[in-house]
C-alpha cells in the first residue's frame, strides 16, 4: 500500500526564516506517527503543510496520492484537522458546531445526524448537545474539537498539540480515545512537545530541531540507538560539580556521553556501577536519579538541550 | 525558487508536479457553490440572536427619522411642498443599513478572523478561502438588504400619517441596497484584512463610513456643497445609492439614474475581487 504522506524535501520559508528546511517523511496507512520537538521546531508548520492550509514553499508533498499544493481541497475532504487552539462556534450550541461543519463537507443531514450521535458518544460529550461552548470545561472542548475533525470520516487525522493545556485527567482522557480511534484504522499524524506524549502513543516519530529532522525511528528504537538504556541525573552543589564530572569523564567510556543543562549533569549510557561512584560524592541521595532513558534525553544526546523549554 | 535534489535515489512518486511560483494555492479561485456554506453558518448565528441583532439597527434610524424629520424638519424649509421627513426617508433606507453592513465586515469579520479562529477553522475544511471571504461580504450585504426591507416597511407603514412614500417602485431599493452591500461589504472586508487590532477598525468607520454617511444626500442635499466636495461625494457609493433610493421612493425616475445604476453595479466587482485578495492573503498565510 503507498503511504498516506510522502513529503519529500519540504521546506517552508517566511522570508529570509527558514521555519522547515527540508525534511523527508512518509506516513503508512493506519500508522500513529508523531512529530516530536521543541517550540519553534516547525512541527506546526509540517502539519499546516499536511492540511493544506499553508502553501509549501518548496519539495513535494503528497497525502493519500494527492499533491497538497495542486489538489488541497481533495486532500481536505480525506483529513481531519485538530488544531492547537480550540476555534469551535462560540455562537453555536455543542450539537450545532458540528452540523455545520458537517454542511462545509457537503455532507446531507440525514448523513450527518447518525455521524454526529456516534461522534458525541465517541468522545463522551452525548449528554451535552445542547450545552453552550462556553460552558464545557477545557477537556471537553478539546474532545469536541476532536469530535469535529471526526464528521468527514476521515482517513487521516491531524492533531496540533492535542493535549497542551489539559490537566492530566483530561489528558489521559484524550489519549485513549486517540488510541481507540487509531485501533478503527485511523492514521494519525500529530506534534507534540511531551516526551511522555510521543513515547506512549506514538508507532513511529521523527524528532524536530529548528526545521530539521535530526531522528526517526520507533521510540524504543530511538531511544536505544542515543540514548542508550539507563541515565543518571545527578543535581550536585556547585562544590560538588567538578568532582562529579571528573568522575563520570573518567568512567564513561565510548558508549557514554555526559551533557550539561544549567546546573543538572546528565550521563547517558550508564549503569548501576556509575550511580554508585557519583553518589559517593553527592552527600544527598536525593540528587542522584538513575532512571531508564527516555525520549527527552535521546533529544538531549542529539541537540544538547532540553526539549522543553 | 529551485527545487532541492531529494536527499535518496528513490523513484520520484508518479504525480511529482514542479512547484510553478506561488501558485495555486495563493492564486485566486473564483468563489463556488461552498460561499452558501459560510453564508448558511453567519445566517444560523444570526438566528439565534436575531432579538439582539434587528432591533437595534432598526430603531435607530426610527428614531432619527422622527427626530430630525419632525423635530429639526420643523425649522427647515426646502423649497416647493416637499416636507423634511419626506426628504429624509429615502436617505435613511439606504444610509442607516450601510452601517450594518459596515459592522459586519469590520467587527463581525475580524472577531470571526481572530479571537473565534472561525476562518481558520473552515479553511480546514474543502471550503476555499475565497469562498470564506466571498460567504462573509455576502453575508454583509444580506444584513444590509434585510435592514433596508424592513425600514421601508416602516416607511409604508407610517405613509398615510407622514405621506413618505410615493411610489411602488421602493421595492427595487432592495436590490440597490444589496449591489450597495456588497460594494461597501468587500471594502470593509479589505481594510479589515490588513488590521491589527480592534482600535484600527474605527479609523475606517470615522475617515470613511461616516463622511460618507453624512455627505451622500441623504441628510441634505448635496447640489448645495461646493463642486470639490460634489465631485468628492460622487466616489462614495452611498451617494448613488441615495439618488436611486430617493428616485424609487418618490417615483420621480429619470434616465439618468442609469448613471448611478452603472455606478454601483460596475464598482462592486472590481471591490469584491479586491476584498477576497485581501483577505484571503490573511486566512492562507
Amino acid at each position: 500500500m503507498p503511504p498516506i504522506i510522502e513529503a519529500r524535501s519540504l521546506f517552508k520559508r517566511y522570508g529570509d526564516f527558514v521555519a522547515v528546511a527540508g525534511i523527508d517523511f512518509e506516513v503508512a496507512e493506519g500508522e500513529f506517527f508523531g512529530l516530536l520537538g521543541p517550540n519553534g521546531a516547525g512541527k506546526s508548520s509540517t502539519i499546516r503543510m499536511v492540511s493544506g492550509v499553508l502553501p509549501i514553499t518548496d519539495g513535494t508533498l503528497l497525502v493519500g496520492g494527492h499533491d497538497v499544493y495542486y489538489e488541497d481541497r481533495e486532500v481536505k475532504r480525506m483529513i481531519g484537522v485538530i488544531p492547537q487552539d480550540d476555534n469551535l462556534d462560540e455562537d453555536l450550541t455543542v450539537r450545532r458546531n458540528l452540523e455545520v461543519y458537517a454542511r462545509y463537507y457537503d455532507i446531507p443531514k440525514e448523513v450527518a445526524r447518525p455521524r454526529i450521535d456516534e461522534a458525541l458518544e465517541l468522545m463522551q460529550l452525548q449528554d451535552w448537545g445542547n450545552a453552550r461552548i462556553d460552558n464545557l470545561s477545557g477537556g471537553m472542548k478539546r474532545r469536541l474539537v476532536i469530535a469535529r475533525g471526526l464528521i468527514n470520516e476521515p482517513r487521516l487525522l491531524i492533531l496540533d498539540e492535542p493535549t497542551t493545556g489539559l490537566d492530566p485527567q483530561a489528558r489521559h482522557l484524550v489519549w485513549r480515545k486517540l488510541r481507540l480511534l487509531r485501533e478503527r484504522g485511523v492514521t494519525i499524524l500529530l506534534t507534540t512537545h511531551y516526551m511522555d506524549e510521543a513515547e506512549f502513543l506514538c508507532d513511529r516519530l521523527i524528532i524536530m530541531d529548528r526545521g530539521h529532522n535530526i531522528a526517526e525511528g520507533r521510540p524504543r528504537e530511538l531511544i536505544a540507538r542515543h540514548a542508550g538504556r539507563d541515565v543518571l541525573e545527578v543535581h550536585p552543589t556547585p562544590a560538588e560539580r567538578d568532582a562529579v564530572l571528573a568522575e563520570l569523564e573518567s568512567t564513561i567510556g565510548e558508549s557514554g556521553r555526559i551533557e550539561r543543562i544549567e546546573d543538572v549533569v546528565y550521563a547517558l549510557g550508564v549503569t548501576d556501577h556509575h550511580r554508585e561512584r557519583v553518589e559517593a560524592l553527592v552527600n544527598d541521595p536525593y540528587r542522584v536519579h538513575f532512571r531508564r532513558a527516555n525520549l527527552e534525553d535521546v533529544f538531549l544526546s542529539l541537540t544538547g538541550r532540553a526539549l522543553a523549554e | 525558487m529551485t527545487m532541492t535534489a531529494p536527499e535518496d535515489s528513490r523513484p520520484l512518486p508518479a504525480r511529482r508536479r514542479r512547484p510553478r511560483g506561488e501558485l495555486p494555492m495563493v492564486g485566486l479561485a473564483i468563489p463556488g457553490r461552498l460561499t452558501y456554506r459560510v453564508w448558511q453558518r453567519n445566517r444560523d448565528v444570526f438566528f439565534r440572536l436575531w432579538k439582539a441583532e434587528v432591533l437595534p439597527p432598526l430603531l435607530e434610524p426610527l428614531v432619527t427619522l422622527l427626530g430630525l424629520g419632525l423635530g429639526l424638519g420643523a425649522f427647515v424649509h426646502l423649497g416647493g411642498d416637499v416636507e423634511y421627513v419626506q426628504f429624509l426617508a429615502p436617505g435613511i433606507l439606504v444610509a442607516f443599513p450601510m452601517f450594518v453592513a459596515t459592522f459586519e465586515a469590520l467587527y463581525g469579520a475580524y472577531f470571526r478572523m481572530t479571537q473565534h479562529g472561525t476562518y481558520a477553522a473552515i479553511a480546514a475544511t474543502p471550503v476555499r478561502p475565497e469562498e470564506i471571504v466571498a460567504g462573509e461580504i455576502v453575508w454583509a450585504a444580506t444584513r444590509m438588504t434585510l435592514n433596508t426591507a424592513l425600514i421601508a416597511a416602516v416607511l409604508l407603514v407610517l405613509t398615510p400619517w407622514l405621506g413618505l412614500v410615493g411610489s411602488p417602485l421602493i421595492v427595487l431599493t432592495i436590490p440597490i441596497a444589496f449591489v450597495t452591500g456588497i460594494l461597501i461589504g468587500s471594502i470593509g472586508i479589505a481594510y479589515t484584512s490588513r488590521a491589527q487590532s480592534i482600535s484600527q477598525l474605527s479609523y475606517f468607520f470615522s475617515l470613511f463610513i461616516l463622511p460618507m454617511f453624512w455627505f451622500s444626500g441623504g441628510f441634505f442635499p448635496i447640489d448645495e456643497l461646493p463642486g470639490w466636495a460634489q465631485t468628492l461625494a460622487w466616489f462614495f457609493p452611498l451617494t448613488h445609492a441615495v439618488e436611486l433610493s430617493r428616485a424609487l421612493v418618490t417615483g420621480n425616475v429619470s434616465a439618468g439614474l442609469i448613471i448611478n445604476v452603472g455606478w454601483l453595479a460596475v464598482a462592486a466587482v472590481p471591490a469584491f475581487w479586491l476584498g477576497i485578495a485581501a483577505m484571503k492573503q490573511r486566512i492562507v498565510k
